[in-house]
């Protein structure tokens, strides 16, 4: 069976939120962390909703799982704030979206 | 309102060398003149943690994958340049490649407004008859009489923040008193959404109505160009 749209959103917010928790550490920013988690979970989900049930785009597989592998090696919560930014796009664009 | 060079700090100088390393402006030109998959490619490489360029191309299928542009194709070599030399951004340790990341904005957004119009200058201060003037100079000005521009270059959206915005909208006020017309804006190399949030909990009393915001997926504003 395929890998479908639906399923690699899913990897994507799940490496999402271990941004989210390297993050968390850096208290000043805890607002900016709840609204990136809200303004990218709703494009994400909107994404799932739409095509969910579509197979992954050529590529796209790796692609998110190559984008987790990151996620998941960035300790510097800094870095983590960063690449929250990051991550819902280069994931966007690898499932065919706009970013 | 006028421009002046602004003056030279401890800051400054030890930027200046970062300015002129050969990197900063190959990085620019680069960019200049990429698509937005290609600078969210070169954000997510110069931010990075693998140093590893297969991931990045994992990372990418549709700079590199099978339906990508081949291999000698004027698209793949800049995706590969633009990897090629985010890499070496990346490479140059954490304090290095943040202070490098603000100067190749900056410059991109230099060579991009050039495109359009000018002059363009850097590092400028804007005074004004009877306003104290500020001492932080904004990145890039186009100094065109009847068509003045100010913009500060930001990495990311974390670095859009009240002082810049309020300073901002302050130059654009000290014009209008004097009758003149100033276009003020930020341009961020990062995701449209997330500067926006960021704006509007950090602008304060600030109309944003005055203020341009040029995200990562609107750089080819700056030259007048459509996004590509």
């Amino acid at each position: 069976m395929s890998v479908t749209v639906a399923d690699l959103v899913a990897q994507a917010v799940a490496a999402f939120g271990v941004l989210a928790a390297t993050a968390e550490p850096v208290g000043e920013e805890l607002q900016y962390l709840v609204d990136l988690e809200t303004v990218w979970g709703a494009r994400l989900r909107a994404v799932a909703a739409a095509r969910g049930a579509e197979p992954a785009p050529r590529g796209a597989e790796a692609a998110i799982e190559a984008l987790g592998a990151e996620a998941a090696a960035i300790s510097d919560p800094h870095r983590a704030i960063d690449w929250m930014s990051t991550l819902p796009q280069v994931a966007l664009v690898a499932l065919g979206e706009t970013a | 309102m006028r421009f002046m060079e602004a003056r030279p700090d401890g800051r400054a100088v030890v930027y200046a060398h970062i300015q002129a390393d050969p990197l900063v402006q190959r990085a620019a030109d680069l960019l200049a003149t990429a698509t937005t998959t290609q600078r969210l490619l070169a954000r997510a490489v110069m931010n990075g943690q693998s140093t590893d360029p297969d991931r990045w191309r994992t990372m990418f299928p549709t700079l590199f994958g099978p339906e990508a542009p081949p291999p000698g194709d004027s698209a793949r070599d800049r995706s590969e340049a633009i990897l090629s030399a985010s890499l070496e951004v990346a490479d140059r340790g954490e304090q290095t490649r943040s202070q490098f990341r603000g100067a190749i904005v900056e410059a991109m957004a230099e060579c991009l407004l050039a495109q359009r119009t000018g002059p363009v200058h850097r590092e400028r201060r804007i005074l004004f008859d009877g306003r104290p003037s500020e001492i932080h100079p904004y990145d890039v000005t186009v100094e065109r009489e009847g068509a003045a521009e100010a913009w500060d270059c930001k990495w990311g959206a974390r670095g859009i923040k009240g002082d810049v915005i309020h300073q901002l909208d302050d130059a654009r006020r000290g014009a209008a008193d004097e009758g003149e017309k100033l276009l003020v804006g930020l341009v961020v190399f990062d995701a449209r959404r997330s500067c926006e949030v960021r704006l509007v909990r950090e602008r304060g009393p600030v109309a944003l109505e005055g203020l341009r915001l040029i995200a990562l997926e609107g750089l080819d504003r700056l030259a007048g160009r459509k996004p590509a």
